[in-house]
């Protein structure tokens, strides 16, 4: 908190600026009763190059009470990667989730606004969660392969969802496809980069593997369903710095054929890996967004220029 | 003591003084074990060990530990020993002897035939100097000196003979005597307890050291006793029942294995009676019971974990499982009685027994399963939603499989228990005291179909059937007589064999367990 402070003693000089923005109505909002903290509309609204392949617009998101995301609009270009870096608790995974509509799970949740995919509404009736998340898939922060052998976590997918017959009565019946199946867990696994290491144990659990290991075929089970977006939310903040360089190098390769979004804590990954960056700060409001060298060499924002350089958050 | 490089972190030899205490420790442990033999009667205290009987023999032993004891608090109090006693033994250790020594002391005066008053005046003004010595003193004496000294007081009383095999009493305003073949091996037991504790402490050195080594033994002994009376009793039933259920067991002939006991029923014309017609009930029971209940418990975990929203619906079925599996089985048996067989022909059967038992078992599979349930981390439910896996499908394939080792272990759990219930069966199944072998259940090959509702009828399952339990009882009741050639014998090997039923299905249990564990780990 201390930090923040010093922050906004920084930011005396913008006093006039925010109450100039103040008076236009707009995103100008008191926390904790004494920071004033200022966000514009023009420094989100980056233009990117390319199709657009999600559009979110004045997406508001409460949890019962607790008002986690504030109006916020950004497009995501396709094949590229977008990093969203922030504080904790700034609403940046909030967010994330609410592209594959994960945040039903959470029974206190309400969402508001529009998400489109490819210009279709997200969150209209009659949306099929199953096919939604076929498209947009989901890689979680600390890795959760299933207590399954290693084919069984990347064939997971598929199999539930009838593409690939695998059962007894497919078997007797002559409808199982075990060619298939095994040219599908070896083109996941080969694109996870994981291939090499677990070629020959594909039938030993998963959870025998390394942590950085998981997380690679945690990426691959997402792969086998053959996504449009992969949504990854703080990937590599549970593994040491090997496996995270190998996440990093994964996610820049993935970014040719996929939509990659990519929630982090660090900077540098950020920086490393990202064509756009979009910095939510405290109180869930996206403060500033843009290709990601201009965001960490000449942001628009006081605060997001502090917190890039690591003098707040 | 100079070869070694001694510093306060590496002490490698022994003193004389620890390796005294060292086996202090080992004679208690003996003595204890004599104590606990004596008592379940693998020893008579009256016989003789080196020309003396047995209860004299552990009385010196008791003496020489109670004064070796207090031998090491007061060594250690004068400095001659390298100990690390803390100020006082502690408060708890105060009380353990207060009440060691006001009991001692109500016996003692009892025994001198002093009035009430007067005992109860003894037992204060003795407890009250044991809490004094504990509590008061340093460590070294407080936890030796009193311990020793309930050692050489019971040494004293068994070896001058005040109590020995022959000495028995009758508790004035009781119906009761105590003899000297219990109160013996109780007195020993006890005092090698206070021995152990006392001698390990010393062995420790006092301080934290002590008092961890003397809680180890403390805790060792106790559970080794518990183990003890466990293999005792399994020990006894097999040794009584062996000859029974071994009867006329021989290979070749006209099947490869004879073995009478378990295949022949009881009728007067069986060269060996047999218990054949019980034990497919008793099998039969347990499966039916499972069937019914598993199933249904399983779904219903599921339903109140995964789709009811937590609150006072799934608050009220908790507090009514958890008061349904703390319902007697009796309740169980008449609420069968009343309600089942009306339904089914009216009579005892053996489907009533069985949805009697699935009743008493449905409540510990639900708790258990939900426990298991909830215990499944959400992360593959996560996962598993992510992959635009449905919910149904997420649950049967990620979370079920996950959960299965939890539920495996309720239904051992509850099957060891309805296996053995006789109070439901008695009411519900009933069957014969000496079944013949016609009289065992054929349900396998007892289906018949027909052409009018309910099409499919079993006669095996709506006759009264016999089970091991119940069959045990009513052998018992009705006085252990009856057309059969030993019915003691008889009465044991079925007992064993209700015994080795029980651990099979235990073992059928375990194996699942391990079997599904192994393949969600490994």
């Amino acid at each position: 908190m201390s930090q923040t402070e010093n922050a906004d003693a920084e930011d005396a000089t913008d006093a006039t600026a925010v109450t100039a923005n103040r008076t236009d109505g707009r995103r100008a909002s008191t926390t904790a009763g004494e920071t004033v903290e200022e966000t514009r509309p023009e420094w989100t609204s980056y233009e990117a190059s390319g199709e657009t392949k999600v559009a979110v617009e004045d997406l508001d998101v409460h949890y019962g009470d607790d008002h986690a995301l504030k109006g916020v609009s950004m497009d995501i270009p396709e094949e590229s990667v977008t990093a969203l870096i922030g504080p904790s608790g700034c609403g940046k995974s909030t967010y994330l989730r609410c592209l594959n509509r994960m945040n039903d799970r959470i029974r206190a949740a309400s969402v508001d606004g529009t998400v489109e995919l490819d210009g279709e509404d997200v969150y209209q009736d009659g949306v099929d969660l199953v096919e939604l998340r076929k498209r947009v898939g989901m890689v979680f922060q600390s890795p959760n392969p299933f207590p399954k052998s290693i084919r069984e976590n990347v064939s997971y997918g598929p199999r539930k969802h009838g593409d690939i017959e695998t059962g007894l009565l497919a078997r007797l019946t002559g409808r199982a496809e075990p060619e298939r199946e095994a040219r599908l867990v070896e083109r996941s696994l080969e694109r996870a980069a994981l291939w090499e290491e677990v070629n020959d144990r594909l039938d030993d659990n998963a959870l025998g593997l390394s942590g950085g290991q998981q997380q690679r075929l945690c990426i691959a089970r997402c792969l086998a369903v053959d996504p449009e977006v992969i949504l990854m939310d703080e990937p590599a903040s549970a593994l040491d710095p090997i496996a995270t360089a190998k996440i990093e190098d994964l996610i820049e390769d993935l970014a040719q054929d996929y939509t990659v979004v990519v929630v982090t804590h660090s900077m540098q990954q950020a920086a490393r890996v990202s064509d756009q960056t979009a910095v939510f700060l405290t109180g869930g409001e996206l403060v500033e967004y843009d290709d990601t060298e201009k965001i960490f060499e000449n942001p628009e924002s006081q605060r997001v220029e502090d917190y890039v350089s690591g003098k707040f958050g | 003591m100079s070869r070694a490089t001694q510093t306060a972190l590496v002490r490698d030899d022994r003193t004389t003084y620890e390796a005294a205490a060292g086996a202090a420790v080992g004679l208690s442990g003996v003595a204890f074990v004599v104590g606990l033999a004596a008592l379940v009667g693998a020893v008579e205290i009256g016989d003789p060990v080196a020309g003396v009987e047995l209860s004299v023999a552990l009385g010196a032993v008791l003496l020489a530990l109670g004064l070796a004891v207090v031998g090491f608090g007061v060594a250690s109090r004068l400095g001659f020993v390298d100990a690390a006693p803390q100020p006082s033994a502690g408060v708890v250790a105060a009380v353990a002897f207060t009440a060691i020594w006001f009991a001692a002391g109500v016996t003692a005066a009892g025994a001198a035939g002093i009035g009430t008053v007067g005992r109860l005046g003894v037992g204060t003004v003795l407890g009250g100097g044991a809490f004094a010595v504990t509590a008061l003193p340093r460590e070294d004496v407080g936890s030796t000196v009193p311990a020793g000294a309930v050692a050489v007081l019971c040494g004293l009383a068994l070896v001058t003979g005040v109590v020995g095999p022959g000495w028995e009493r009758a508790l004035a305003g009781y119906n009761a005597t105590l003899f000297g073949d219990t109160v013996v091996p109780a007195v020993v037991l006890f005092a090698s307890l206070a021995t152990g504790w006392s001698a390990a402490k010393a062995y420790g050195g006092f301080g934290a050291r002590g008092r961890n080594v003397g809680a180890y033994v403390l805790i060792y002994l106790v559970v080794g006793s518990i183990l003890a009376v466990l293999v005792g009793l399994v020990a006894f039933v097999t040794a009584k029942g062996l000859p029974g259920l071994l009867n006329g067991v021989g290979v070749g002939g006209e099947t490869l294995v004879r073995w009478p006991f378990l295949t022949n029923g009881a009728g007067l014309l069986a060269d060996v009676a047999g218990v054949f017609p019980a034990l497919v009930g008793t099998v039969w029971l347990v499966i039916g019971a499972v069937l019914f209940a598993v199933p249904t418990g399983v779904g219903a975990a599921v339903f109140l974990s995964e789709y009811a929203e937590q609150g006072r619906f799934t608050g009220a079925v908790e507090v009514a499982t958890n008061g349904l599996w703390s319902t007697p089985s009796i309740v169980f048996g008449l609420f069968g009685a009343a309600f089942l067989i009306p339904r089914f022909g009216n009579q005892k059967s053996l489907i009533a027994g069985m949805l009697t038992l699935g009743f008493m078992l449905l409540p510990l599979v639900l708790i258990t399963s939900r426990e298991a349930i909830l215990a499944v981390p959400d992360e593959y439910r996560d996962a598993s939603a992510a992959l635009g896996v449905s919910k149904w499908q997420t649950i049967r394939s990620v979370v079920l499989p996950a959960a299965i080792p939890g539920v495996t272990t309720g239904v051992i759990l509850g099957v060891g228990r309805i296996a053995g219930e006789t109070a439901p069966i008695l009411l519900t199944m009933g069957g014969g005291v000496l079944p013949a072998k016609s009289a065992a259940p054929n349900v396998l090959s007892g289906f018949r179909l027909s052409a009018s509702p309910p099409f499919v009828s079993n006669p095996a399952l709506l006759e009264a059937t016999s089970a091991l339990p119940y069959q045990l009882y009513a052998l018992i009741t009705a006085g252990l007589s009856g057309n059969i050639r030993n019915p003691q014998e008889y009465a044991w090997g079925l007992a064993l064999t209700l015994l080795l039923v029980v651990l099979a299905f235990y073992a059928v249990g375990i194996a699942t367990r391990y079997y599904f564990r192994r393949k969600l780990h490994q």
